[in-house]
């Protein structure tokens, strides 16, 4: 991808507003993309295929209309947003949909989308909801069934050369995601939170190579950098599911705090965990999905036996964050709607206050409109912080 | 030193103080509107043209309220919540827990004596909980809204309200109206529906006593009461309890202005 201008975060603006620009250029050069949802689905498989998996996204400016006549109300508004972006072509270069059970709106939606969308690829990955060593086995084969139906797609079979060389590639993605994360690391960090999001937005609409290159531009250019973007405040980790528009994060900069964690699903929750080298490339992909992804909606037995030890065993990503970034306090962001969140908000609120982090819960519909009514709370909250 | 200007511009009200050296000077309150670049110059209009304060007089102004950033002549803005913790820990300095039932929402802040806040909760985004269902219930009543308060008192037999929402509680009211219960009983049923709500949220931060009500729903007595009486203990309620965000907003300037005198 080439930029205009001098700065290689002003190319990243132009691919994020204009978001699948690049995958329309690799579509009529003849490469199949295939879109997906969520952090369940092993990207790895689609590279190893040779299609380029692409994040479908919502937009919380564009206000649900065609969704919603093939959509129930009671599904979230990011997942009805992404729908409907879909519905009305916006992701048309697109050659198939790879939908996980991320949650039960993906699942009860899945005919939706494939009878909705005319494209010529659909598959429903299925991942467990508990994590043991059954799940495991069951997942691998899953994993398998999901790897035969892309090869009877593409016409060619995948090899474990092939996986491996993708999970590599993978791998080394979410390393140059880690090295964008120390930047945030300086107080006032060196890359804000909006651009941060922006740059990891835009990567998952690229090939992962041309990602990687991406993120090694971003990160020369921030190395060269000898002042923050944002000024010294209160410094915010920002958790919660998908947050793929960078508007409530901008808000918070606006304001005077900085964000530099989150555990969000384009960001922590997804390019944290790596997948093991070595071994079955299948089995290591069903571990590093099922059991390094920590997503509300996997239910993780109570191996402590105690409340407290329950919470700092399912919780306890944030606070080894919140300790790494030195986080003076968390806004936990969720969607209306979204029951795997909504259900441990209790549980959640009791561990920040364990590791003794003030929490700001917010509660929104995934619409630019209901910015201004954040700003109060979230004006407070950082005031309160000082 | 001059005077320090306090301004809060709500959905409903915007309100202002004028604070001189001895304290405050006057206050202003006039309906939000449409435009509220305007309503701010005329809540300032005001404040000046009573007290004879010129411009070179206002030494500061901070702005505070849903329309905040409308106050274009503003030397800062800041959050409703630490302006109504300032405001009310300078007037009632026992309180810890402070209750304010705006138009759009309702909050329950917790704070410590010097004004600042520890924690706090807002309602809803929708204006359920919120005091906005006042101003509906008296233009369905056809009474004015600070008469509300007085006539739900003389209520004696409270009708049972069952929905939250203040859209349907409008339409929960014309039915039961149609039924023939009297304003007064309406009026106490309504009261009680919405204190019930404001405790769930007061409830849900904890509380510390004393505990104040404050915002334009603090002026009405008959809500004041209902909540009294589900929590079970007396609720302090300032004088002009709508005014103390612009107050807090004016003691905050008050405060950076002789910091930035003494550095």
């Amino acid at each position: 991808m080439e930029g205009r201008g001098d700065s290689i975060l002003n190319t990243v603006e132009r691919y994020y507003k204009d978001y699948g620009l690049r995958a329309r250029e690799l579509r009529n050069e003849g490469r199949r993309l295939t879109g997906y949802v969520c952090s369940f689905v092993p990207l790895e498989i689609i590279t190893a295929s040779g299609c380029i998996p692409f994040r479908v996204r919502g937009d919380i400016h564009e206000p649900i209309t065609t969704g919603d006549t093939l959509l129930e109300t009671i599904v979230c508004p990011y997942y009805r947003s992404c729908f409907d972006l879909s519905v009305k072509q916006k992701y048309d270069f697109l050659s198939g949909m790879v939908i996980p059970h991320g949650c039960d709106s993906m699942v009860r939606s899945f005919s939706a989308w494939s009878y909705s969308l005319p494209f010529p690829y659909f598959h429903f990955v299925n991942i467990p909801t508990v994590c043991d060593q059954s799940s495991i086995e069951f997942f691998s084969a899953e994993l398998n069934t999901f790897k035969k139906s892309l090869e009877r797609f593409v016409g060619k079979s995948i090899t474990e050369e092939d996986l491996a060389k993708a999970i590599r590639v993978h791998n080394e993605n979410r390393d140059r995601v880690r090295d964008l994360y120390e930047f945030r690391k300086t107080d006032p960090p060196l890359i804000s939170g909006t651009e941060l999001t922006r740059t990891l937005t835009v990567g998952s609409s690229l090939p992962v190579d041309e990602a990687n290159g991406l993120y090694d531009r971003v990160s020369a250019e921030i190395k060269q950098r000898e002042r923050s973007p944002v000024k010294k405040g209160p410094r915010i980790l920002i958790d919660g599911a998908c947050l793929d528009n960078v508007e409530l994060i901008k808000l918070v900069e606006e304001l005077g705090g900085s964000v530099v964690a989150d555990t969000i699903c384009n960001g922590a929750r997804d390019y944290f965990p790596k997948t093991d080298i070595g071994g079955n490339p299948i089995d290591a992909l069903a571990r590093r999905y099922l059991e390094k992804v920590n997503c509300p909606k996997t239910y993780r037995a109570n191996r402590a036996g105690t409340f407290e030890g329950d919470i700092a065993s399912r919780f306890g990503d944030t606070g080894v964050y919140a300790k790494e970034f030195k986080v003076d306090g968390s806004i936990l962001y969720l969607y209306k709607y979204c029951d795997p969140f909504g259900f441990e908000v209790p549980a959640r609120k009791a561990y920040y206050k364990s590791i003794n982090v003030p929490l700001l819960h917010l509660e929104d519909v995934y619409s630019a409109g209901t910015m201004g009514q954040l700003r109060t709370r979230i004006q407070a909250f950082l005031e309160m912080l000082g | 030193m001059g005077y320090v200007l306090g301004i809060d511009i709500g959905s409903a009200y915007s309100k202002g103080i004028a604070l001189g050296d001895q304290g405050t000077v006057d206050s202003s309150v006039c309906p939000s509107g449409g435009d509220l670049k305007l309503t701010a110059e005329r809540v300032k209009e005001e404040l000046s043209f009573r007290n004879g304060i010129s411009a070179h007089d206002i030494m500061r102004t901070v702005a505070t309220g849903y329309g905040a950033r409308s106050v274009i002549f503003a030397d800062e803005v800041r959050s409703d919540v630490a302006c109504h913790a300032k405001g009310v820990s300078s007037l009632l300095p026992t309180v810890k827990t402070v209750i304010d039932v705006g138009d759009l929402y309702t909050k329950v802040l917790r704070i410590d004596r010097n004004g600042g806040v520890h924690n706090f909760l807002l309602s809803g985004k929708c204006a359920g909980g919120s005091g906005r269902i006042l101003q509906v219930i008296a233009r369905v009543l056809r009474v004015k809204v600070e008469e509300i308060g007085e006539m739900s008192l003389k209520s004696k037999k409270r009708v049972d309200f069952n929905t939250g929402c203040a859209v349907f509680s409008e339409s929960e009211a014309i039915s039961r109206i149609s039924e023939g219960v009297t304003k007064e009983d309406l009026l106490a049923g309504l009261h009680r529906a919405l204190a019930a709500q404001i405790n769930s949220l007061v409830e849900r931060i904890g509380v510390e006593p004393d505990v104040a009500m404050v915002g334009g729903g603090a002026r009405d007595l008959g809500l004041v009461k209902a909540l009294e009486e589900i929590r079970g203990h007396a609720i302090l309620v300032p004088a002009e309890p709508h005014l103390t965000a612009a107050l807090g907003a004016a003691i905050i300037g008050r405060e950076q202005l002789k910091k930035k005198i003494e550095s």
